[in-house]
């Protein structure tokens, strides 16, 4: 079903599992469009290690942006007024994670949602999980 | 161990930041592409609605920020999360401006010691002083010797 407007939405509903791309081609190319481009630790994964990480890492901010990602391509006319995410543990570039959301609650009168958030490695550990609030087309 | 509270009354809502720039239409249309965005006015920069995706905007507070004068509490700081709050779409292209303060110090124990959080958090506006969007940026530092 897709989702358009208010009356579609419903407490509980859940988005995804979506897998989104987590290359570290993706990764450092994300780095550099935001300006990062000093540390090896989005772009390269001996250089991430020498730096005391895992592996070379997913930015923070891309992950922000799966999760932005993955509520428009579910609900085309939300508009986002508030994403909080907190980034619970790295996500290592060059291994798949999952995307997935649920409704917690809906303002009837005042057109908007709430969902909680969530991305989680192969392992099923949540490493970025946060809340948005969006807005609906009554 | 530092006290939160003398913390917040000496730095929470102090302006210590000012800054002057350009957001890239392509570096945000490039960013939101790589997130798997759909829709078109966050991936177009020609899209006549184009606006800088939400994901870019925490970009802007990232960074170690802090008051010049704010105490060292021991600890590397390490990138905790982001939020932003969207209240106008921010466009590309155009001079805007940030100012940024702390927005909330709080600590939480654990058995490994106690962990700091500082949030900062950049006003956007444009040159006419209208408040877009909130950008917040949260650091977390572990205390040292308070295992």
């Amino acid at each position: 079903m897709t989702i358009q407007c208010m009356a579609d939405l419903e407490f509980g509903l859940e988005f995804g599992p979506w897998i989104p791309d987590t290359a570290l081609e993706s990764a450092s190319s994300a780095a550099n469009a935001v300006g990062w481009t000093n540390s090896a630790r989005f772009s390269n994964h001996e250089g991430a290690r020498k730096e005391g990480h895992p592996g070379a890492l997913v930015p923070g901010i891309l992950g922000m942006g799966f999760l932005c990602a993955l509520i428009h391509r579910e609900i085309p006319t939300a508009r986002i007024e508030n994403i909080d995410t907190v980034f619970r543990a790295p996500l290592l570039a060059d291994q798949h994670c999952s995307v997935a959301a649920v409704i917690t609650n809906i303002d009837a009168a005042q057109l908007t949602a709430e969902l909680d958030l969530h991305i989680r490695n192969v392992a099923g550990e949540t490493r970025i999980f946060g809340t948005a609030t969006i807005r609906m087309p009554r | 161990m530092v006290d939160v509270d003398e913390l917040k009354a000496k730095y929470l809502h102090l302006e210590f930041a000012r800054s002057n720039f350009v957001v890239s239409a392509e570096n945000s249309a490039t960013l939101a592409r790589l997130a798997g965005e759909t829709r078109l006015q966050y991936t177009e920069p020609g899209h006549p609605d184009f606006e800088i995706f939400p994901a870019y905007l925490a970009s802007l507070s990232a960074g170690r920020h802090l008051p010049i004068d704010f105490p060292s509490l021991g600890g590397i700081p390490v990138d905790g999360g982001k939020a932003v709050t969207s209240i106008l779409p921010v466009p590309a292209g155009v001079p805007l401006k940030g100012r940024t303060h702390l927005h909330d110090i709080y600590a939480k124990s654990g058995r490994s010691g106690r962990m700091v959080f500082l949030v900062s958090r950049m006003e956007i506006s444009d040159l006419a002083d209208t408040l877009l969007a909130l950008a917040d940026s949260r650091m977390v530092i572990r205390e040292r010797g308070t295992a």
